[in-house]
């Protein structure tokens, strides 16, 4: 007999797995496709055993092919079904770049909305780990700059789980970056609802943190240094709000208008490379649209304008740390 | 590099045998006759389109499918109205034959009216797509046509992908993807025909050979002589048809279709054909000088509706007579005038061109529209 206690808190691999099976269950028309997700459940295990549960036809070992990946799924999608459409790591998503940003993408535009696409391309992102040039993309702009897509990134475990079940009831193609070096972090578990209480609406950022001097924009990894680097601040004095935005398109103005009307200085901080970045889109939009609100230049804090290379030191040096954003931060807060 | 060969469309080496009996064996002489309509209203929306074009009253560009229409007559005629096709950018009348056999102008068919196509090649409001992409890539999920995009092979996964779908809610619908030659070195292309091969999916993949992609000729871009053997590494038939001939193309297709709808799986036809002019109206006067004239001359030298016309009268369907009545074949646009058609097919497509001068252009308030869906759809 067992002793082992089920703990009450879940991880963020938890929290996409049961948003999966809950939506397997009540969506008969949801088709999975991706490398090894059947047999082996998946290189991570997030589709662990549900080929098992519901057989090969709904859940498809697909070939190393990620033009047919995405394009076999807009097919399906097309004709009645609903696809969650699994890259094993998101960095693989450019050998199914122009079924995505082509095919996918501008299906309901340019059939006048008669052809909506009902899927999801999610995988694991992000640094932090060790995996190198091919194994540690955030390459979430590249489809941010591609009309038509839905681009989502969680944080957190309850997240994961409410934006992934949005995800897969929403009607337009949504990318779902998933950070893979929060899959299993025992420091971020937390209790999670079941089934609709799940849903976290999509285009809805959050307020992780209350503060009354800066305002830090972030998601992801990044999201999580940001609560660390709002930690270090107070001993400087400084008070600071952290916003996650948890989805990038379409983006919540109005959540980061709000806090800058009471903080008035803006620090984005993502992981992807700088130029032509996300953040520098909230940067441009915040700008124009809170401008009257600001005290200081917005700034922000990413990757360099570099690969992510695999030594330990070499990665540390080109990724955002908690120091490199407590920096940023006084630099804004002295201004 | 590789030594250039002349084209050998005239008369393809070789051709798939066709397995006895003939699916042709079932047609009556009324399918016959129809053929030959359709061949002529092929040809007809092609010579029209680009006497339009000429004339300044058209944007966009004509990729004319001159020469090439008994691939889409013969393949189109093999299908069942519920079966899906995905055609590209040479393939426009293709929206329109489709399931025309259950009428021409029969409303419930699947398949688009010529009004519909002519709105979407004039750019107006009544196409199915209202406008937003140019001609060739309308398409419509009522009428089971799967709208292509500008990169080529790209609609093979999709069309594996609607199938997988259908099969799975118990249907045995086949889908039929039009591809050129130079669309086979494409990765899409092998990712998805070997999909499609791993699943046994109803997919029959038509090439259409044509002997150039834009101005590459078909030897620097396929290693072998007939595109078909591609279908090798996957495993699955790979058949041959002479593109001239819309009853081999018809034949050819129909056991592929078959062998599809019995759950055995995709298969490739390769139909040999030759592309009567530029790769667009734009590159007319360009084709003249990449291509050798006598090569040219080769591969126009056996059109198909005088082909049909030579196996109507054999068969005692059609006098010489009565062949004559129409000369379409062997003339460009130019040369061309509406008495070499039959009235039927004349009136047909000017009612099209008629409705579609009278469509309204989009408004411009509709060009940020269906990004996404929209809540009322």
């Amino acid at each position: 007999m067992s002793t082992a206690v089920e703990r009450k808190t879940k991880n963020y691999l938890t929290g996409l797995k049961e948003a999966m099976y809950e939506e397997m269950e009540s969506n008969p028309d949801l088709i999975c496709m991706g490398e090894d997700i059947g047999l082996l459940g998946g290189a991570f295990g997030v589709t662990d055993g549900m080929q098992a549960k519901y057989g090969a036809e709904r859940v498809i070992d697909m070939p190393i092919s990620e033009s047919a990946i995405v394009g076999a799924a807009c097919g399906m999608a097309l004709n009645g079904k609903t696809v969650m459409a699994e890259m094993q790591f998101i960095d693989f998503i450019s050998c199914g770049f122009d079924q995505i940003v082509n095919m996918v993408a501008t299906y309901c535009y340019r059939t006048a909305g008669e052809v909506p696409i009902p899927m999801v391309i999610r995988g694991p992102a992000g640094g932090y780990g060790g995996g190198a040039l091919y194994h540690s993309q955030m390459n979430e702009a590249w489809f941010c700059n591609s009309p038509g897509l839905k681009v989502v990134c969680p944080s957190t475990p309850s997240d994961a789980k409410g934006l992934l079940k949005a995800a897969l009831r929403d009607p337009n193609p949504v990318v779902f970056y998933e950070i893979k070096e929060l899959y299993r972090k025992r420091s971020i578990e937390e209790e999670l609802l079941d089934g609709d209480d799940a849903l976290i609406p999509l285009g809805k950022a959050r307020v992780g943190r209350e503060g009354t001097d800066l305002t830090l924009v972030s998601y992801g990894n990044p999201y999580h240094l940001s609560l660390s680097a709002a930690k270090k601040l107070e001993e400087f004095g400084f008070s600071a709000e952290v916003i996650d935005l948890r989805t990038l398109v379409p983006l919540d103005e109005e959540t980061i208008t709000e806090s800058l009307s009471r903080t008035n200085r803006l620090l984005v901080v993502n992981e992807a490379p700088m130029t032509c970045g996300f953040a520098g889109e909230v940067l441009a939009r915040l700008s124009q649209a809170a401008f009257e609100h600001l005290d200081a230049p917005p700034a922000r804090v990413t990757r360099t304008d570099t690969p992510v290379p695999w030594a330990t030191p070499l990665e540390s040096d080109v990724l955002p740390s908690v120091d490199d954003i407590v920096e940023a931060a006084l630099k804004l807060c002295r201004y | 590099m590789p030594e250039r060969e002349l084209a050998r469309t005239a008369e393809p080496r070789k051709v798939s045998k066709a397995t006895e009996p003939l699916p042709r064996d079932i047609l009556t002489p009324d399918d016959y006759r129809e053929l030959l309509d359709q061949l002529y209203l092929a040809r007809y929306f092609d010579v029209r389109l680009t006497k339009e074009k000429k004339r300044g009253r058209l944007r966009g560009t004509l990729y004319s499918s001159h020469n090439q229409e008994a691939i889409l007559v013969g393949s189109l005629y093999a299908l069942r109205s519920t079966d899906w096709i995905s055609p590209i950018h040479r393939d426009m009348p293709a929206f329109f034959l489709k399931d025309i056999k259950n009428g021409w102008d029969s409303k419930d068919r699947l398949g688009m009216s010529i009004e519909e196509v002519c709105s979407q090649v004039w750019g107006r409001v009544d196409s199915p797509g209202r406008a937003r992409d140019n001609w060739s890539h309308i398409g419509s999920k009522k009428k089971r046509i799967i709208h292509s995009t500008s990169m080529l092979a790209g609609t093979i996964p999709v069309a594996a992908g609607v199938v997988y779908a259908d099969r799975l809610d118990g249907g045995d619908n086949v889908v039929v993807t039009y591809n050129g030659e130079g669309s086979t070195a494409q990765g899409a292309f092998h990712e998805g025909v070997n999909f499609a091969a791993v699943h046994k999916l109803p997919v029959v993949t038509v090439i259409e050979n044509n002997q150039w992609a834009f101005g590459t000729p078909a030897h620097l871009g396929c290693p072998t002589e007939d595109v078909a053997d591609r279908a090798k590494g996957y495993g699955i038939p790979g058949l041959v048809a002479d593109g001239q001939d819309v009853l081999d193309v018809f034949d050819k297709v129909s056991e592929a279709v078959e062998y599809a709808r019995s759950g055995k799986g995709p298969s490739i036809v390769e139909c040999k054909t030759f592309r009567s002019y530029g790769h667009g109206d734009h590159d007319d006067d360009r084709a003249v000088k990449y291509r050798p004239q006598d090569e040219v001359e080769v591969g126009r030298s056996r059109d198909p509706i005088a082909e049909m016309k030579k196996v109507m009268i054999a068969e005692g369907l059609l006098t010489q007579k009565e062949a004559d009545k129409h000369p379409a074949e062997y003339k460009g646009a130019g040369e061309v005038t509406d008495h070499d058609f039959p009235e039927r097919v004349v009136e047909f497509l000017s009612r099209g061109v008629d409705f579609a001068l009278k469509s309204p252009l989009p408004d411009a308030s509709e060009a940020r529209r269906w990004v996404f869906k929209e809540e009322d759809q």
